[in-house]
């Protein structure tokens, strides 16, 4: 009995033991930790984006990319314009250019009133 | 500078705003932290966490609550965080082992002697923080926050984002828990 009642005071003593405590401080000079952690993030954040571009696989997978689109685009081409279409769009340049010079050459005619 | 005004120039990117803001909330931050992980090392790391975390999200801090109540649950939630990260690493300790030959990783509890404590209360609160290790995460919240922060029921409810009957209801479960962690301990000892 009396054991007891010495370990409910013990007990009580221990959950009490809090009350009345400080607040425990950080180191000094957080601030500064704080922003250098910071910065490094943002860094990383560029040195991770390099890196990963900077990788042999994406560097051959973007030329792949590249020559495969720029092959697309020669085939598309070649199978969709006819070449009389071609020589169609030439000549109807040819003769938009040289109207818009004769015309030129026309207005340069005119008498001045 | 009052809170939304604090707010407002933290939302602009204003450095000295952000200075502000650490001076006068590290040692709130970082007591909690301290006082739920029971390590200075890896309180001091969240705290950092927390603060880093405040500026890269005070864009969407909308001041539905108080300032205080939003680094408060950053702190709970980054500390809790932590407790998991340790007892992963505590349940493949042996598998960590195996593999690895440095002492980096401190896998047995030490004794935890928080910095704020009277002189005289020191050994029993040593004891009161090895039984809160043993409680669960949400008690052990609530019972710090309440005891070490000073922090009032309904104060607990608004960071833990939940009820007043659920608060006092982890309350007294916690302090049941504890009280029988300490019985057991105690009648050992004898």
């Amino acid at each position: 009995m009396e054991n007891e009642k010495h370990i409910e005071k013990l007990i009580d003593e221990t959950m009490d033991s809090l009350d009345g405590a400080a607040r425990a401080k950080p180191r000094p000079f957080l601030l500064t930790r704080i922003n250098a952690r910071l910065n490094k993030q943002r860094e990383s954040r560029w040195e991770n984006a390099g890196s990963f571009i900077a990788r042999p696989a994406v560097i051959i997978a973007g030329l792949c990319m590249i020559i495969g689109l720029n092959l697309m685009v020669v085939v598309y081409n070649n199978s969709t314009t006819p070449a009389v279409a071609v020589t169609d769009q030439l000549s109807n340049t040819t003769d938009e250019f040289s109207s818009s010079v004769a015309t030129l050459d026309y207005i340069e005619n005119i008498e001045p009133q | 500078m009052n809170d939304p005004e604090l707010i407002i120039q933290l939302q602009l990117g204003d450095a000295s705003a952000f200075k502000r803001l650490v001076e006068d909330w590290e040692d709130m931050v970082y007591n909690t932290a301290v006082s739920i992980v029971q390590n200075t090392d890896d309180a001091d790391d969240i705290t950092q966490e927390v603060f880093m975390q405040a500026y890269q999200s005070v864009s969407s801090f909308k001041g539905e609550s108080k300032l205080s109540t939003w680094l408060y649950r950053i702190t709970v939630n980054r500390s809790l965080d932590h407790l998991k990260k340790m007892k992963r690493k505590k349940r493949f300790g042996f598998v960590f082992g195996l593999f690895e030959h440095n002492d980096e990783v401190q896998l047995q509890p030490t004794e935890f002697n928080h910095p704020g404590v009277l002189m005289e209360k020191k050994e029993k609160a040593a004891e009161l923080f090895k039984a809160l290790e043993k409680i669960p995460g949400k008690q052990r919240i609530a019972f710090t926050l309440n005891k070490l922060e000073g922090r009032s029921y309904p104060e607990i409810a608004e960071i833990m984002n939940t009820t007043l009957y659920a608060v006092e209801s982890l309350m007294g479960r916690a302090k049941g828990n504890l009280k029988k962690i300490l019985k057991e301990f105690y009648e050992e000892k004898k």
